[in-house]
């Protein structure tokens, strides 16, 4: 990978790595870039929904029949979604990856976003699975790798993605 | 609406539906009565029992046909279910899955919880249904035969005016790990 590529192109290299069957999402600002790459790309559909539960619903179809889905949306929107996430993707054991934009940290203090990350912590937390990311300086085999964990632990991964204090001058 | 008397069951409406296709496409049915239905009219290995949200399955449904896109899907909704996930249907309208339809079957209450009525008890559905997928989209089931149904294009939506059941279907006996391993071996042939 150049190192001239965004965080937004880098995460979508690494879906397309992945060989996902789709990707599904609702906006967020962190997530533009990525989700445009997607609603462009060949490889796969990108589904845009609604509503985030929509999302986790979308990907479940897929993995029931054992094809590989990627969500992606922002931590308020997988709040929404928390009911279909524990009852279908839990129960069911289902293996996708579901990137979230954990906002409201440190590096990203908009007041609207605070609330959002204190329920995320308190709420997803001790239910599921969550990796935390720098969302500028992510690993080129981030969604492959977290395939591989998902399928083997047979449920939902969260990988949460934030913005984080001189991770600009670093890059 | 037709005289409630004169309605078929929700069973009935649901095996009426799946006979319409030459072939048995994957049913992705809604959690409570659709799924005890469901089974009831017809057990089958592409049969996808969904838990969970209610509302959740045309939701399921579309990212299944995004992954099969060359088998039929049926999403099988009741009204309060769909009304829980309503957006839905513009993601599909959105998405154009040529391999998805909707089933809709309205008893206008929550069939699984005492027949409680539900909100959409006085919607009109078709022009719902019309509104998101177009008037040679949406049908109602009364009016459809195969080779009708055969032409019309997807997404789609059927809906059906059902009877309320005096009581709940049969319990569905299977765990979410028989649901999942026999329908992802039934997605794979």
């Amino acid at each position: 990978m150049p190192e001239t590529a965004s965080g937004g192109d880098r995460l979508f290299r690494s879906i397309v790595t992945a060989r996902p069957k789709l990707v599904t999402g609702v906006p967020d600002g962190m997530l533009a870039e990525t989700i445009m790459l997607c609603a462009s790309a060949a490889d796969f559909p990108y589904i845009a929904c609604a509503r985030e539960e929509e999302c986790i619903g979308v990907a479940c179809g897929a993995a029931m029949a054992g094809e590989r889905a990627v969500v992606m949306v922002q931590n308020a929107g997988l709040l929404n979604a928390l009911g279909a996430f524990a009852t279908m993707g839990l129960r069911y054991g289902l293996p996708f990856v579901t990137i979230v934009t954990n906002r409201g940290a440190l590096a990203d203090p908009n007041g609207y976003d605070i609330e959002k990350r204190e329920a995320f912590d308190a709420g997803v937390r001790p239910m599921a699975r969550v990796f935390d990311f720098d969302a500028a300086n992510l690993p080129d085999d981030l969604i492959p790798a977290a395939f591989k964990w998902a399928e083997a632990a047979r449920k939902p991964v969260i990988l949460a993605l934030e913005k984080r204090l001189g991770a600009e001058a670093a890059a | 609406m037709s005289e409630l008397s004169n309605l078929p069951s929700q069973k009935d409406a649901i095996a009426a539906a799946l006979a319409l296709y030459p072939a048995r496409p994957f049913a992705v049915s809604d959690i409570g009565s659709q799924t005890g239905w469901l089974k009831a009219a017809g057990h089958d290995p592409r049969n996808l029992y969904v838990s969970g949200p209610m509302g959740l399955a045309t939701s399921v449904a579309l990212g299944l046909a995004a992954v099969r896109p060359d088998q039929q899907v049926l999403a099988i909704a009741g009204d309060g279910a769909l009304a829980m996930n309503l957006t839905s249907l513009a993601t599909i309208a959105g998405a154009k899955p040529k391999n998805l339809s909707i089933l809709l079957v309205d008893n206008r209450v929550y069939e699984f919880t005492a027949s409680v009525p539900s909100p959409t008890a006085e919607l009109d559905w078709l022009a719902v249904g019309r509104a998101f997928f177009g008037a040679g989209q949406c049908l109602r089931l009364s009016d459809l035969t195969a080779a009708r149904w055969a032409g019309v294009a997807r997404p789609a939506m059927i809906v059906a005016d059902v009877a309320p059941a005096p009581g709940k279907p049969p319990a569905l006996g299977l765990t979410p790990a028989m649901i999942r391993q026999t329908f992802l071996e039934a997605s794979k042939r």
